[in-house]
């Protein structure tokens, strides 16, 4: 099915603020740097016990650093660390738009407030102390970090939580850019949030799809992913509405495609034809050709199967030799947040005119014969950026987002 | 652009298949309770589960070969749906549909026999297999797959009104007008686990009945099962109107939000309210609201029959809402202990004069949104 969003209404969707945590850095600028830098910000997990695990390492978000920026009170003590990062991530949003009043809010995730579960759990297993159950109990679902934030400052618009797997981000963005593109809502609160969990760290690991090593996408030696956590949001709007009231427009989202991949639970079909339908289903949603594409910003777990698949279907899609990198190498993935993260990446990439590194490479992979953007930042002269994100469930995103056009 | 119910399908602890389960429910019956034990504290609660026999014939697929129960629920009640709407599998016309799942605890039982692997003996001895049941779009996937959806495929998370947003979402979709069909469905599995964390939470009852509406509240009963509304342009029931939902800060505030939520899918007088109450402080938040906005609507809640189903429940209330609309029935609401500011069915009634029906749904865990069907 062609869902290219073709024969509906069509506005144009502005970007008008947005903000970011990751273990690149706490806001745009940090996050610039780290980018610039080409930094390596994956280490050892603190958070929970791995010495029992293959895999050790992860990109992870500086805990002291969450507790400065969550609310003053009582409620805000007992809220997750995953609602602490929503919060400084729409914090930074609405900090640069004080006007924007979402009238929905499109948010994905993978597992919420999963540690609560856990110490929940664990609890109950040990017969130790439950006097915090309640607590853990009505901030563990996954919605709460999100009407925790949203809360924080006032917002009561309604929210969708997408949990598509590693998808969810790009899902959450491209369906908030349809809601807008269809003239359905004129604004809508969009991203993405996850936060490391033992259950999920375990579950790659038991899996073997997480590796004990550098993380390096599409090269030859690859081994595996590691895992990361963030959140980020981004405020689209009406571009009408929001030139005229003069607001800031940061990028463009112009197109999305999604496409859902039967093949396996977990594993991508090898053809890449799910990867495929979904950047050609973006690309027709945008109406551009694929020689307008200056870089494509890959899900590039590091996995063998996944960036194989992915390598395919660019290669099918794009005859041009299109800048590529994976910037899961320098942060980890952050599951749902990841395409959200990634697409402010690819805002920074557009406004400050650059490609990011996709570091720890180090040998091409004779089948994945890619134009990597190895190591170091790259300047360079870029219009437009693909933004591609797959996940557990067959689940493929891919989103556009260009420089504004006059 | 109005979108109508163009087929459902229902598995529920009182049994699977729509006219069925509607039958048994204007007959003034409830589910059967069944007991489940903890193994760790040793404690036993007690549930509304669907009965082995309930579960509909599936189709041998091998993503069904390891799913859990709320897979299965799911893939009963999505292709029930499909096949009362009269539509066929095959992968054409499987191109044209898409996917909505509405989730609330997810797949808890494989989530808990994989972490508790990782507590009681170690990281080292946790199951590959299980982990990616335990994602939340595990069933969404599997029924993607059984049917053969290629295209648009969301799971939603959220409490008992996330079914409503499923809905809202759906319509959004359905704006694009390449698509025939959405197919939602949600669902849920029960287990000790989450009876446990709703029992610390104050708001599960040890033994039925679920009493509606009853001051101070009770608590409510967990059930297990599946729902599933297909979507289309053409079907007898229509969708008015959806509120795109918000949310309550703190559970006195639930009534407020409700009212809000009331106040732009009615004003219907002569509409049927299909409320959500199930035993807890919900219950006195949709009073508030009724009262003061419809005080002359007649107010029903499945969940007192059928118990509290999570993820499933707002879209069992809707299905519920499309059969009185179509039946001109509305089944008894039973166990009524209190007196109730408005009306209530004590026996099963004829709403022949109710061309409307308003779904209102107030979740456990801040979530409220509502709708109205018309006939």
């Amino acid at each position: 099915m062609r869902f290219t969003g073709s024969n509906v209404r069509t506005r144009r969707v502005a970007v008008v603020s947005t903000g970011i945590v990751s273990p690149l850095g706490f806001g745009l600028t940090e996050t610039l740097d780290s980018l610039r830098a080409a930094r390596d910000c994956v280490t050892r997990v603190v958070r929970f016990p791995v010495d029992r695990c293959r895999c050790k390492p992860a990109g992870q978000v500086a805990d002291a650093r969450l507790l400065t920026n969550r609310p003053k009170s009582r409620r805000g003590d007992r809220l997750h660390r995953a609602s602490n990062m929503m919060i400084s991530a729409l914090q930074e949003a609405l900090a640069q738009d004080q006007q924007f009043k979402p009238e929905l809010t499109v948010i994905g995730t993978t597992s919420g407030g999963m540690s609560f579960g856990e110490d929940y759990y664990r609890s109950l297993h040990r017969h130790g102390t439950l006097r915090h159950a309640p607590a853990w109990i009505a901030n563990y679902p996954p919605q709460k970090p999100v009407t925790d934030a949203l809360e924080a400052f006032g917002i009561s618009s309604a929210c969708q939580v997408i949990a598509n797997a590693c998808a969810s981000g790009t899902n959450a963005i491209g369906h908030a850019f349809e809601c807008v593109r269809s003239g359905r809502y004129q604004s809508v609160l969009t991203g993405g949030y996850d936060a490391l969990s033992e259950l999920v760290f375990v579950g790659f690991d038991s899996l073997q799809a997480s590796t004990p090593e550098k993380c390096r996408p599409f090269d030859r030696q690859r081994t595996g992913m590691v895992l990361g956590e963030g959140a980020a949001v981004l405020a689209l709007e009406d571009l009408d509405s929001a030139r005229g009231r003069g607001a800031h427009i940061f990028a463009e989202i112009t197109g999305y495609g999604m496409s859902t991949d039967n093949h396996h639970l977990t594993q991508p079909d090898p053809s890449g034809i799910g990867p495929r339908t979904a950047m050609q289903q973006a690309l027709e949603s945008a109406k551009i050709e694929m020689q307008e594409v200056d870089y494509i910003n890959a899900h590039g777990t590091a996995t063998p199967f996944n960036d194989a698949a992915e390598a395919k279907a660019i290669n099918a899609l794009f005859t041009a030799r299109v800048p590529v990198s994976s910037t899961k190498a320098m942060m980890g993935h952050s599951l749902g947040a990841a395409g959200a993260i990634e697409a402010v990446f690819c805002i920074l990439s557009l406004q400050h005119q650059f490609l990011p590194a996709n570091i720890n490479f180090r040998t091409a992979d004779e089948d994945v014969d890619l134009n990597i953007v190895a190591n170091e930042p790259r300047p360079a002269s870029i219009r437009t950026v693909v933004s591609n994100s797959f996940g557990f469930g067959g689940t493929n995103a891919s989103i556009v987002i260009q420089q504004l056009r006059e | 652009m109005r979108v109508r119910i163009a087929g459902m399908g229902w598995v529920t602890p009182l049994g699977s298949g729509v006219l069925e389960v509607w039958d048994r429910l204007l007959r003034g019956e409830e589910a059967a309770a069944r007991k489940i034990s903890d193994p760790v504290g040793a404690n036993t609660y007690t549930v509304f589960g669907v009965p082995d026999l309930a579960l509909p014939d599936l189709p041998p697929h091998p993503r069904l070969r390891r799913a859990s129960s709320i897979s299965r629920f799911a893939a009963g009640a999505g292709l029930a749906a499909l096949n009362d709407a009269g539509l066929t599998s095959n992968a054409e016309a499987a191109q044209r549909i898409a996917l909505v799942f509405a989730i609330s605890n997810g797949g808890v039982i494989y989530t808990k026999r994989f972490y508790h692997d990782i507590v009681a003996a170690g990281a080292d001895t946790a199951r590959p297999l299980l982990f990616p049941e335990t994602v939340f779009n595990a069933p969404a996937s599997h029924l993607a797959a059984i049917i053969g959806i290629t295209g648009r495929s969301y799971t939603l998370v959220g409490d008992g009104a996330v079914g409503l947003f499923a809905i809202r979402m759906a319509e959004d979709l359905m704006a694009n007008k390449e698509l025939d069909y959405c197919l939602i469905v949600g669902a849920e599995e029960a287990d000790w686990l989450l009876c446990d964390a709703y029992r610390k939470w104050r708001l599960l009852r040890s033994e039925p009945p679920i009493e509606p509406f009853r001051k101070p509240a009770k608590g409510m009963i967990l059930s297990e099962g599946a729902g599933a509304i297909l979507l289309g342009r053409k079907g007898p029931v229509q969708i008015d109107i959806t509120h795109a939902g918000t949310h309550y800060s703190k559970r006195r505030e639930a009534g407020e939000s409700l009212k809000r939520v009331l106040r732009c899918v009615g004003p219907a007088n002569s509409a049927i309210v299909i409320a959500s109450a199930n035993g807890t402080f919900i219950d006195e938040a949709e009073a508030h609201a009724v009262s003061e906005d419809l005080p002359e609507a007649i107010v029903y809640t499945p969940k007192i029959a059928l118990g509290e189903s999570v993820g499933a429940g707002s879209l069992w209330q809707v299905i519920v809402a499309a059969l009185a609309l179509r039946t001109g029935r509305l089944p008894p609401l039973l166990h009524v202990t209190s007196d109730i500011p408005f009306r209530v069915p004590t026996s099963s009634v004829n709403t022949t004069e109710s061309d409307r029906a308003i779904v209102l749904s107030c979740g456990l865990n801040q979530q409220v949104a509502g709708l109205r069907l018309s006939i």
